[in-house]
C-alpha cells in the first residue's frame, strides 16, 4: 500500500516536468527521489512508520486509503 | 602532513557529483537524471577541469536506480560526450537490499572507480543507511575482484576507525584515497579544526578528496586545496552557486574550484594526472 497523500505529477507549485513526479498532497510539494521510496513502501519502507510527513498528518485526515503507485523497484 | 603535497606542487583532482541519490529537479531544474543529461553534464564538466564524475542512477522521473543497465546507459552516454574521464559509480543506496548495492559494480567494462560508504549515517528522521562492517567487506571484495579502485567514503570521524579497519582485514591497493565529508546531521561538524583533524587522523599516505555540502562546499573545498587533498563539487551536494541563486549547471561549479586552486598555485590534473594520482 502506497501512501495516500501520494500523487503524480507533471506540473505543481510553479514547476513543470516531462515525467510526472512524485508529489505530497499533505506537504504540498514535490518530494524527493529517495523520500518517493518512502511514498511508494518500496524496499520493506512504510510510509507510515517511515515518513514524518505523513504521521503528522495521518491523524488529523483519517486517512488510510491507497495512493497512487509508482514504478516498481527494479528500474 | 599533506601541506607538503601542496608546497609540492601535486596537481588536485576534481570530482564532479552530477545527480546524487537524494534530490533531483524539483531541487534544481539543472540537476541531470537521465543517462543522456548525464551524459552531456559529463562532458561540461571534464572541459571545464574536472577529472572524476561520480555517478548515480535514476529513473526518467528522477526516483533512484539501481540496475547494472541503468548504470550501463549512463555510462555509454557519459563515453559519447566525454574524452578520457574517470567514471565512479556510486554503491551507496540507503534502506534499499544490500544486494542491489553490487549492481552498479557489473557494467562493462566495470567503472574505475566506485564510492564505499564506511559506516552508519542518518536520513530524514527515520531512515539510516546502515553500511554494516559485512555490507562494507562485501562491497569491496567485489571491487577488489574487478578492479575496481574505492572511493572510501567518510562521513564522520567514527568513520575513520573504520577506514583503519578495513586497512586491517583487506589489502587495499595504495594510494588509498578517503573522501571526508562535512556538513549536517550524522556528518562530520562543518569546521575547519575538524577538517585538520580528519586530515590528521587518516592512515599513512593516503590520499584525501574533500566534500562539503551545501554552503560549506565551496570552502571546504578550498581548504582541500590548500592542505595538499583533492575536491569534490557538483549539484549532488550542493545546488546553489550562492545564497539564493541556483547553480546553473555542474560545469559552472567545477570552473569555480578550478580557478580556486590556479589562483591558490596548484595545477588542476587532467583525466591522464588524475589516473596517476589515485594509482588507476
Amino acid at each position: 500500500m502506497t501512501c495516500p497523500y501520494l500523487s503524480y505529477r507533471e506540473s505543481a507549485d510553479g514547476k513543470s516536468f516531462d515525467e510526472a513526479r512524485a508529489y505530497c498532497d499533505a506537504a504540498e510539494r514535490f518530494v524527493q527521489p529517495m523520500r518517493a521510496d518512502i511514498c511508494n513502501d518500496r524496499f520493506d519502507l512504510d510510509h507510515a512508520e517511515d515518513c514524518e510527513i505523513y504521521l503528522d498528518h495521518a491523524d488529523a485526515d483519517g486517512h488510510e486509503a491507497d495512493g497512487d503507485r509508482g514504478e516498481g523497484d527494479d528500474a | 602532513m599533506s601541506y607538503e603535497r601542496f608546497l609540492a606542487d601535486e596537481p588536485v583532482v576534481v570530482t564532479a557529483a552530477l545527480t546524487g541519490g537524494i534530490h533531483g529537479k524539483e531541487a534544481s531544474p539543472n540537476l541531470p537524471e537521465t543517462p543522456e543529461e548525464i551524459g552531456q553534464a559529463a562532458g561540461e564538466v571534464e572541459a571545464a577541469g574536472a577529472s572524476v564524475v561520480h555517478v548515480h542512477a535514476r529513473r526518467d522521473n528522477g526516483e533512484r536506480a539501481f540496475s547494472t543497465e541503468r548504470f550501463q546507459a549512463i555510462d555509454e552516454a557519459i563515453r559519447r560526450y566525454t574524452d578520457d574521464v574517470v567514471i565512479q559509480h556510486t554503491t551507496g543506496a540507503t534502506q534499499a537490499p544490500t544486494e542491489k548495492r553490487h549492481l552498479s559494480l557489473r557494467t562493462d567494462p566495470p567503472p574505475e572507480m566506485a564510492s564505499l560508504d564506511m559506516g552508519p549515517l542518518n536520513r530524514y528522521d527515520r531512515l539510516t543507511s546502515e553500511n554494516t562492517l559485512a555490507t562494507v567487506d562485501a562491497l569491496y571484495d567485489e571491487m577488489a575482484d574487478r578492479g575496481i579502485k574505492p572511493e572510501l567514503e567518510v562521513f564522520n570521524d567514527g568513520h575513520l576507525n573504520e577506514v583503519h579497519g578495513l586497512l586491517e582485514r583487506r589489502e587495499l591497493t595504495e594510494p588509498v584515497y578517503a573522501t571526508l565529508i562535512f556538513g549536517p546531521g550524522t556528518l562530520t561538524r562543518p569546521r575547519p579544526a575538524n577538517f585538520l583533524n580528519a586530515v590528521d587522523n587518516l592512515p599513512e599516505g593516503a590520499l584525501f578528496n574533500t566534500l562539503g555540502f551545501g554552503r560549506h562546499q565551496l570552502p571546504f573545498a578550498t581548504m582541500g586545496i590548500l592542505f595538499g587533498g583533492n575536491v569534490r563539487v557538483g549539484l549532488e551536494d550542493n545546488v546553489y552557486y550562492r545564497e539564493g541563486e541556483l547553480a546553473e549547471s555542474n560545469a559552472q561549479l567545477v570552473e569555480r574550484v578550478v580557478g580556486i586552486a590556479e589562483d591558490l598555485g596548484r595545477e588542476v590534473a587532467d583525466t591522464s594526472q588524475a589516473r596517476d594520482v589515485l594509482g588507476l
